[in-house]
């Protein structure tokens, strides 16, 4: 009996996975279609829920896609070679994350047909607008980066490229925060801790994918990674998940000190049904816990604990977004401070919200796109991390 | 500058909704329109409405009162909602303070709606633009009505005159002498954005009668003990 080697149906497998995420960046852009074709009205949103689930599946990308990059800046800009060799791979997901939170981004606006518009009409005091341009900026910064690891004739233009996408992805996670902080009209926002909180959840979850792509990539080619790398970059993914989780407390701590803000604190960590079930049991139980006992208990830790850990990670990531974004605007606004508030709809009280199949299909649409450019990035460039074996581990 | 506003009486409004419903009739009809009404006759309507009215409980049973509370934007003179927007379509005019959102501009981000303090920004979710109260800026300025109808369409409605409409930056004005007479003030003003439309508070009109004014206590009987006697024939003799 003959049986195949998976190099010789590899092939099948490859276009297996490009179909399939072919189907699912179709599925979003036929939700897009059928949301600009009967307005926002088929989606889960109102007017006090204005920014749904496919925000949360945009803002997860856009930040995850500056995090990634953070193994590259670990290689080009502090000089680490083990983290260089996995730059071209970070840079690849960084755009591909980029490309997928963007699409569901500009498709989830009112008018995505007037994206003209915003780039003719600049309004500088805008937070949404520099976002905008550090967007775009990334995708040139990226490219520019890629193009000087790749072309061999480049090479000595990496470091300073790397120092450019360093300082860039910082100042865009930075504005993605930035766009809550300033807000200070619901009290869930309005807090200087947010860019920081943004840019080390971006650390957290760029790793978790970048980790999860490895190992995919690994196994795919039958390879083995080294442990001492493993081991590394899993103590890595260890510390950024709890220094999200310490940021995500102080955030929470310090709004129970305020007293105008205990309402809100009790919503969300205490009686608001699903977000705070998000909250305790996704967010901090799956999301970080469990990835910390997988990552440091002893007997744990080995490639698969660490796949696993990724993956809850990224549950955690989704949990945390949907209460911060939905959970804050569901929470009513504070009409008249100092008074307990109660209306049959609209101010006083809280707002439903229920995501569509469209927003669902649009979100998944966007992680389509990206998985798509990875897939067919790895296919046709070398992406895959090479680990030269005789080169000497640096000190931790 | 001039600043022109609503004042709305609370102590005045009985929540019939008259002005919610001819504004969307107005609105809907006009430039600012055609406003969304989606499942109109169905258990969950819903629908853009620049102006609505909420009613609050307030106190605990049995004191309780209920309160009629008119929202629509309030035209805030330091809008929060004007400098976030990316394309500029939410702008505050300088000749009459009125804020007004440019359809051909806005993308629909939405952000400006979380910006809004006071939750009276109205995506509308067919035409995929923010809308929002223009004061009826294409009423109020019709040379082809007669001059006592330019004014926004909820205050020609309301059948209690719950609504003033005027220039609360000139001292003179209806507007402006309701807010001074009757201690009118803004929404949230700890939000510095100073919100061009007021309410006048609830009032109680309670007039105290003093026990004298019921009861004479200097009355001469009481001081005398006993009711003179009634005079007699034989002094009108005399």
């Amino acid at each position: 009996m003959h049986h195949k080697t998976f190099a010789q149906i590899e092939i099948r497998y490859f276009y297996l996975l490009l179909v399939l995420g072919l189907v699912v960046v179709l599925g979003g852009l036929l939700a897009a279609q059928q949301m600009e074709a009967h307005g926002h009205v088929i989606s889960g949103m109102n007017n006090q829920v204005v920014w749904g689930l496919p925000h949360v599946f945009a803002i997860f990308m856009i930040v995850s896609a500056s995090g990634v990059l953070n193994v590259a800046s670990v290689g080009s800009v502090f000089g680490r070679h083990v983290y260089k060799a996995r730059a071209p791979l970070a840079g690849l997901l960084s755009l591909a994350l980029l490309a997928g939170g963007l699409m569901v981004l500009m498709l989830d606006l009112g008018r995505p047909d007037r994206v003209i518009v915003a780039a003719t009409n600049y309004n500088p005091t805008s937070v949404f607008a520099w976002n905008v341009l550090l967007y775009s900026g990334l995708f040139a910064t990226v490219g520019l980066y890629l193009w000087t690891l790749m072309d061999r004739t480049m090479g000595g233009w990496s470091k300073p490229a790397g120092f450019l996408v360093f300082i860039w992805r910082i100042i865009l996670t930075t504005g993605t925060g930035l766009i809550f902080a300033f807000l200070v009209a619901r009290q869930a926002y309005a807090s200087a801790l947010l860019p920081p909180l943004f840019i080390i959840m971006s650390f957290a979850w760029g790793l978790a994918i970048f980790l999860i792509v490895q190992f995919a990539m690994f196994s795919w080619n039958e390879l083995q990674l080294n442990p001492a790398i493993q081991k590394r970059l899993k103590n890595l993914l260890g510390l950024f998940v709890v220094s999200v989780l310490y940021l995500v407390a102080t955030y929470h701590l310090t709004n129970l000190y305020f007293s105008r803000q205990v309402a809100f604190e009790r919503f969300i960590l205490a009686h608001g049904g699903l977000y705070t079930a998000l909250f305790w049991g996704g967010y901090v139980v799956l999301g970080s816990i469990v990835p910390l006992l997988l990552i440091f208990m002893p007997g744990l830790g080995q490639a698969r604990c660490v796949l696993l850990a990724s993956l809850l990670v990224l549950v955690g990531a989704f949990s945390l977004l949907y209460v911060f974004i939905i959970g804050g605007q569901a929470f009513p606004l504070l009409i008249v401070p100092g008074y307990t508030v109660h209306s049959s709809f609209g101010d006083g009280q809280l707002a439903s919200y229920a995501p569509t199949v469209f927003e669902w299909a649009l979100g998944a649409g966007g992680l389509g796109v990206a998985f798509v450019t990875v897939t067919v990035g790895v296919r046709i460039l070398n992406f895959l991390p090479h680990d030269d074996p005789r080169q000497p581990m640096e000190g931790n | 500058m001039t600043q022109l506003a609503l004042v709305i009486d609370l102590n005045v409004c009985v929540g019939c909704h008259a002005c919610v419903t001819n504004c969307k009739q107005w609105n809907t009809s006009g430039s600012a329109g055609p406003l969304l009404d989606a499942n109109p006759y169905e258990a969950d309507p819903t629908g853009t409405f620049f102006n609505r009215v909420q009613t609050f409980e307030v106190g605990t049973y049995p004191n309780t009162q209920t309160v009629h509370f008119p929202k629509s934007c309030l035209h805030c003179e330091d809008p929060p909602c004007v400098p976030v927007c990316p394309t500029g379509a939410s702008y505050k005019r300088k000749e009459d303070g009125i804020v007004l959102v440019d359809y051909d501009k806005c993308i629909g981000c939405k952000y400006c709606a979380w910006a809004c303090p006071y939750g009276v920004r109205e995506f509308d979710e067919q035409r995929k633009v923010m809308t929002k109260c223009t004061l009826c800026v294409d009423r109020i300025y019709d040379e082809a009505l007669p001059e006592s109808e330019r004014k926004p369409a909820c205050v020609l409605a309301c059948p209690a005159g719950a609504r003033i409409f005027g220039d609360v930056h000139d001292p003179e004005s209806e507007a402006s002498v309701a807010i001074s007479d009757n201690g009118g003030y803004a929404l949230m003003p700890e939000c510095g954005t100073q919100p061009a439309n007021h309410y006048l508070p609830r009032r109680k009109t309670a007039l105290k009668i003093q026990n004298e004014q019921l009861y004479r206590s200097a009355n001469p009987l009481k001081v005398e003990g006993t009711a003179p006697l009634p005079p007699s024939s034989e002094d009108f003799a005399t």
